[in-house]
This record gives structure tokens, C-alpha cells and sequence, in this order.
């Protein structure tokens, strides 16, 4: 009687893993310029999101962070929300 | 010495003129083919908003360079980045330890007959930059 719902319940906890936008489609190319693609892997201060929010895999992840890390030197992106010129 | 590929992204003074744009653009590609380089694609960006101020400017002309070089080549780039006033940022990215022309240049062929798609990234976001003014 108790087994099944156990069973049930282990289930229902089963996370979904989020898939990496750069493995799914091969057709971006993770560049620095293009900072309207980095937006999306950062906060509104400028963090870096880790991957357990964006799903991102380990070897997307490394690159992503130089990329972010270079377009924040270049001003494309700001290293922090205190200094960004308002939008 | 051995050619590889190379790409530096610079970020020019707002207040220069086209002309004067050309002319930064013309000294630094100079400096790579007088030393036996090749610049496959120069990129102009128009001006766009900068993300943080730099030396107190807001806006500023990205432009990016696609070469072939020796690494001693790159040094003598950074020196020249560093000294000229016209130049608030710059970058250099290694692409690759080999240098292929051909190859190189198919990229932007082909972006070309795609309506430009390579130009993309760049040019939204510019007209982006504008749009605020
Ligand atoms: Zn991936």
C-alpha cells in the first residue's frame, strides 16, 4: 500500500534538466561582440549566471565566462550595474 | 615566421571625423601587412553606446580587424594601441595557431550573399545605440 506512493513521490521530485542553448543549436557561435547575446547569461548587475540556472554545460560555460570577460573589458557589457550608463 | 590568425577589436574617440577614423584604421593595418601580415575583413561599427564611460565618453566607433600575423607583429600593434589617443580601448584574440587566407575569407563571402548575415550582431546592436539618442 505504501510502496507505490513512495514510488510516486520520487518522481515527482525529478528535476528537469535544462538543455545548453550552444550544444542544441550549433549554429551560434559564442563571440564576445555580440553583446546581445551575452545579456542573456548575466544579471541586471552584470553577474555571471551560473549554470545551474541557465543549463549551460561545463565546456559552453568556460567560454561563455571569456567572452563576458571580454566584452566587459571592451564596454560592451558592464562589469557592474553601479557604474552602466542607464539605458 | 609563422603566420596565425589573429582579431583585435578597437574602440575610437567619438569626436573624430570619418576621415580621421580612416586614417587610425589605415595606420594599424599598415603596421600588419608592412610586417609581412594580411588583413582579410576590416568591420566599422557605427557609433554605438558604450556600456560604462570611458575617458569620460559615452558613445564610441568599435572597429574589428581580421589578420594574419607574427605573434612579434601583435607587440608592435599593442604598442602602437597604447600610444595612439585615438584608440580609448582595444583587444587582441588569438583565432587560430594557423592562418589560412582562403579560409578566412569564405566566412565573409558567404555572409554577403546571406544579406550580411555576419554583420549582425553589430549592426542590431548599433542601431540600438541610436535609437536611445
Ligand atoms: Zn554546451
Amino acid at each position: 500500500m505504501q510502496r507505490p506512493q513512495q514510488r510516486y513521490r520520487r518522481r515527482r521530485i525529478y528535476v528537469r534538466r535544462k538543455i545548453c542553448r550552444f550544444c542544441a543549436d550549433k549554429s551560434i557561435t559564442l563571440d564576445f561582440k555580440d553583446a546581445d547575446l551575452l545579456k542573456h547569461f548575466i544579471t541586471e548587475r552584470g553577474k555571471i549566471l551560473p549554470r545551474r540556472v541557465t543549463g549551460t554545460c561545463a565546456k559552453h560555460q568556460r567560454r561563455l565566462t571569456n567572452a563576458v570577460k571580454k566584452a566587459r573589458i571592451m564596454a560592451l557589457i558592464p562589469f557592474t550595474s553601479g557604474h552602466a550608463l542607464k539605458d | 615566421m609563422k603566420l596565425r590568425h589573429y582579431e583585435t577589436m578597437f574602440l575610437l574617440h567619438p569626436e573624430l571625423s570619418s576621415d580621421d577614423r580612416d586614417d587610425a584604421i589605415e595606420k594599424f593595418s599598415s603596421i600588419i601587412t608592412h610586417d609581412g601580415g594580411q588583413v582579410v575583413h576590416t568591420d566599422k561599427w557605427p557609433l554605438k553606446k558604450l556600456a560604462y564611460k570611458v575617458q569620460k565618453q559615452t558613445h564610441g566607433y568599435y572597429v574589428v580587424m581580421d589578420f594574419g600575423a607574427k605573434s612579434s607583429t601583435i607587440q608592435e600593434l599593442t604598442r602602437n594601441f597604447r600610444l595612439d589617443e585615438r584608440v580609448m580601448k582595444f583587444i587582441t584574440t588569438k583565432l587560430d595557431d594557423e592562418f589560412n587566407p582562403e579560409e578566412a575569407a569564405k566566412k565573409y563571402a558567404e555572409a554577403e550573399k546571406e544579406g550580411e548575415s555576419e554583420a549582425e550582431p553589430s549592426s542590431e546592436s548599433s542601431t540600438e545605440g541610436k535609437e536611445e539618442e
